[in-house]
């Protein structure tokens, strides 16, 4: 539907003053602005201005309803620097201004990747300038003694998985240092939908139900993610229209990640049938359910060497030091 | 219509006009991938593109 605006539209306690809608563009369903996005799952057009308010609207409904942020909390936000993580603390800084005694602080992990993370880490400190957040980096030199890049000669294949296991580790432990009562992530919905289809892939059955957002088990600090419920390309779309995203460089060892491919067969899939990330996101939730109260995953030990929670003999973090030889 | 690729690539696209998702289409792109402005505002695939827009189409899904 294309139409021209021509009267005042009035949402909530502020009013859109309409402009003429460009030719051939359709209408947001709120008002009678130019339409930014459009939403497969609702079949809704939504101005710039209603996406914003519709994003901030369904994050702060995500974390009350799932109890991710109460007063008083120190929440550690991961900021890389790209997209996700951008959004996450722009929105946690506007939701959390009316939240009585909670506080902001951003946690960049720097792995050392070349190339990359230079641009990703100087959108880190202006962004946190400007919301005047605190900000603490963090790098896997400081934690393993060597570079990610170093780290992986001879190991590309295994960058995800490397990177991955360090960085939550530099994660935790810098949201620890930093006072963090819990650690919120720029998961989105596609990356949930994602992360489901992989761990099915794998017959990975305790990962597939893991959960740390809920602070069941008191060894970690709760892990929230307040975008989950959001498409990547409505957060894309919500840093846009604000002046906000930035076009960064690809991580080079994208190429050897399975999520890589994961993304392009359930994106492929989305588009032809919308609605079936969150369809599999709610499959999750009713095995989660099922599973509840039933010992799917291995009791947590201590780790033999650092003393961190694992589910074995060695952490994670311990075994690849001996891996790496660390 | 000039349009901008993900790759910073150009391509000068002639023919009458055609919606966003029309022209994702044509060069292979997941609309779920990317986003896309016209003159420097951001549209949705149901716009109308054509004439002497400038489009531009840009890569919104990284890392690993």
């Amino acid at each position: 539907m294309t139409r021209s605006g021509s009267s005042v539209s009035r949402t909530g306690d502020r009013s859109v003053e309409p402009r003429a809608v460009p030719a051939g563009v359709p209408v947001c369903a709120c008002c009678a602005e130019p339409a930014v996005v459009y939403q497969p799952v609702t079949r809704r057009h939504l101005c710039g201005t209603h996406l914003v308010r519709d994003v901030e609207e369904r994050v702060r409904t995500t974390i009350q309803e799932n109890g991710q942020i109460h007063a008083g909390d120190r929440v550690a936000v991961g900021l890389s620097g790209g997209k996700d993580s951008t959004a996450l603390l722009v929105i946690l800084s506007r939701l959390l201004a009316t939240w009585p005694g909670a506080s902001l602080v951003a946690i960049t992990v720097d792995e050392g990747i070349a190339g990359y993370r230079a641009d990703t880490m100087r959108a880190a400190e202006s962004l946190t300038q400007r919301l005047g957040v605190d900000h603490r980096i963090v790098t896997f030199r400081d934690l393993i003694g060597d570079d990610l890049d170093t780290l992986l000669v001879g190991r590309e294949t295994q960058a995800c998985t490397i990177c991955g296991i360090l960085r939550k580790k530099a994660l935790a432990d810098a949201a620890q240092a930093a006072g963090a009562t819990s650690i919120a992530t720029g998961h989105n919905l596609d990356d949930e939908a994602q992360s489901v289809l992989m761990n099915a892939f794998r017959g990975d059955l305790p990962r597939l139900v893991r959960t740390t957002g809920t602070g069941t088990s008191e060894a970690f600090l709760p892990r929230i993610k307040p975008l989950m419920s959001i498409p990547e390309k409505e957060i894309a779309s919500y840093l846009f229209v604000q002046d906000l995203f930035s076009v960064l460089p690809e991580c080079p060892y994208t190429k050897y990640a399975l999520r890589a491919e994961v993304r392009t067969l359930l994106s492929d899939y989305e588009c032809r049938h919308p609605g079936t990330m969150q369809h599999l996101i709610e499959s999750k939730k009713t095995i989660e359910r099922y599973c509840a109260g039933t010992p799917v995953m291995e009791p947590l030990h201590l780790c033999r060497e650092c003393g961190d929670p694992c589910s074995g003999d060695l952490c994670q973090v311990c075994r690849l030091r001996h891996l790496l030889e660390k | 219509m000039k349009v901008i690729l993900p790759d910073q690539g150009v391509r000068v696209i002639e023919g009458g006009p055609r919606t966003v998702g029309a022209l994702l289409h044509e060069i292979g792109a997941n609309p779920l991938e990317v986003i896309v402005s016209r003159n420097g505002k951001l549209v949705p695939e149901q716009a109308t593109i054509g004439g002497d827009d400038e489009i531009r189409i840009i890569r919104i899904a990284h890392g690993g």
